[in-house]
């Protein structure tokens, strides 16, 4: 609210805002509070609470040399570079035919695609698996990245063709008549515009490509293509479950999706409102 | 008159996604409904059984029966729970106040961490011994303790928590994008007629946000009949079945327990389930278009 609101109305809402983050910030501090103390510290008896006598570097460089993760996280960044670029083009193809050219039953095409939002990936897990070991597709980059586009596609289309509806159509009309064709049209006029809306897919595709669990752990079975997730699941247990080693891998491999949420937030709220209105 | 293009190349602009589409999500429903009708260990060959598998996890299958349940008590739990402290961040954080971008990022950060991995802070936080909350009650020098995601009792919620505390950034930031299409000079107009803060929230804001209402309740019900990753770190199904989902069952039949058939047709039932959320999100829609 602006600067009319009451001051009394203002502290409840910073007094609410801190209990909340008080709340939420409590799995955070577990996270780092745990990485930067050793397997020792913990059953020696230092609490979580209390600071180390030396901070555990070593629970990040053994996650990096034993865990092997700067190889899991350079997996994930071959598939998750391939899906959302692609997919994102693949989506905006459709939306772009869906909303401004002549097609028949524009909204049962929509309707169509956006039935997949709602399947559970379980479906697809057994025939996948079973014509991907045919096709020698288990264990590749291609095969996971193909799947991820196929999962992708009704939230990208609800997305941008909420945004591309939004766009007025005179800009189509002024376009042809400047002798645009629907590609130029498609590449160089509505795409800019639906930046936004491309932002928005940029971060949630990355985030859910970079952290998908259930696929690649039924797609991929060799260790050297292990994608973040995956391979995360690889450090329980395999040392006893060394909790201070854990944590600083996964601290370790948000970093990335970090950097693409901070790259691309600005748009992020802007970009959903035309998937929230119809 | 508007000038439409009515050429076939129009179609091949959805030429890709369709192919794509139809081979990873559409051919494979109807692939994974016919191997549940199948007695398969997913390498010898299939027995057609008809709908037996079906009639086994209905008729004769108590775990499935906890776990249809527990899907149930999980969508009930995201409607009433998620969904209202969405909207109260939402709501929040939509104010114009000094540090509303990092309390957004902040809020939304969990989202940024894989579902799998959070799942497994979680298990350190639930930890009997040395995790935070029991260490926290004895650091304010309360005898309080539990065993949390190893009490069958309280289990599922404390899976729960953890899923909340995650997924809360989706449905606020669906929220929030809903509360930028509510027009600013409605409420300006309900405010000069002396309309209340609470009877504007209620009458306008919400009302108007109608569409957002539906999108995130469709996403909520899905992402519960879904919910997997933080299941299957924190307590895969156990302890004793308590915490089993569907996911988790469908997951250990098809790959630990080699029943592909029954394993498939869980996985159908929830295709099955997930109708009852998407025809009438889907009549919505069009109605809407």
């Amino acid at each position: 609210m602006d600067a009319s609101m009451k001051p009394y109305r203002k502290i409840i809402l910073y007094v609410a805002l801190t209990i909340l983050a008080l709340v939420w910030v409590v799995p955070i501090f577990t996270l780092i509070a745990t990485a930067i103390k050793s397997k020792q510290d913990f059953y020696g008896g230092i609490s979580l609470f209390a600071m180390p006598e030396t901070i555990a570097w070593s629970n990040f460089t053994n996650a990096i040399t034993q865990g092997r993760l700067l190889l899991y996280m350079k997996n994930d960044l071959i598939v998750s570079c391939l899906k959302v670029p692609i997919g994102i083009f693949v989506e905006a193809l459709a939306a772009f035919a869906m909303t401004r050219l002549n097609i028949k039953h524009k909204t049962g095409v929509f309707i169509f695609f956006l039935i997949g939002m709602m399947l559970p990936m379980q479906t697809a897990l057994v025939p996948i698996n079973v014509a991907f070991s045919k096709l020698g597709l288990l264990n590749t980059y291609f095969g996971l990245f193909y799947v991820y586009v196929g999962f992708g596609i009704s939230f990208g289309i609800l997305v941008l063709r909420g945004f591309f509806l939004s766009i007025p159509k005179d800009i189509d009309e002024a376009a042809y008549i400047d002798g645009c064709n629907k590609w130029r049209l498609f590449w160089s006029i509505i795409l800019p515009v639906a930046k936004p809306a491309v932002a928005t897919l940029v971060i949630t595709d990355f985030l859910s490509t970079w952290n998908e669990y259930l696929l690649a752990s039924v797609i991929i079975n060799d260790n050297a293509k292990k994608t973040v997730p995956v391979g995360i699941m690889t450090f329980v247990g395999e040392h006893g479950t060394d909790y201070g080693y854990l944590c600083a891998g996964v601290l370790l491999s948000v970093i990335p999706v970090l950097i693409v949420y901070l790259l691309f937030q600005r748009h992020f709220v802007e970009g959903l409102a035309g998937a929230v209105k119809g | 008159m508007k000038q439409e293009r009515t050429d076939r190349s129009a179609y091949l602009f959805l030429l890709p996604a369709t192919i794509i589409y139809l081979s990873v999500i559409v051919v494979p429903v109807f692939y994974s409904l016919y191997i549940s009708m199948n007695k398969w260990n997913g390498i010898g060959e299939m027995t057609f059984v008809g709908l037996d598998n079906y009639a086994n996890l209905f008729g004769n299958d108590p775990i499935f029966r906890k776990a249809l349940a527990n899907n149930l008590i999980w969508i009930v739990l995201t409607i009433f729970v998620t969904m209202t402290v969405a909207l109260i961040f939402a709501v929040i954080l939509n104010k114009r106040f000094r540090g509303r971008t990092f309390f957004r990022g902040f809020f939304y950060f969990p989202c940024v961490i894989a579902p799998i991995a959070v799942s497994i802070i979680w298990r350190w936080i639930y930890n009997p011994n040395v995790g935070f909350i029991n260490q926290f009650f004895a650091a304010i020098g309360s005898e309080y303790s539990q065993s949390w995601i190893s009490d069958p009792k309280v289990s599922l919620y404390a899976i729960f928590a953890a899923a909340l505390w995650q997924a809360i950034g989706q449905p606020m930031i669906l929220f929030l994008a809903g509360l930028q299409t509510v027009p600013v000079d409605v409420l300006e107009a309900a405010t000069i007629d002396g309309a209340s803060n609470a009877r504007r929230f209620f009458s306008i804001t919400c009302i108007m946000m109608k569409e957002t209402f539906v999108i995130v309740i469709a996403n909520l019900i899905t992402a519960a009949m879904k919910v997997f990753d933080v299941v299957q770190g924190l307590t895969g199904g156990g302890p004793n079945n308590a915490t089993q989902m569907l996911s988790t069952y469908m997951y250990s039949q098809t790959f630990q327990y080699s029943n592909v058939g029954t394993g498939t047709a869980i996985a159908c039932v929830m295709v099955l389930m997930m109708m009852v959320v998407i025809i009438p999100y889907v009549l919505f829609t069009a109605k809407e278009s």
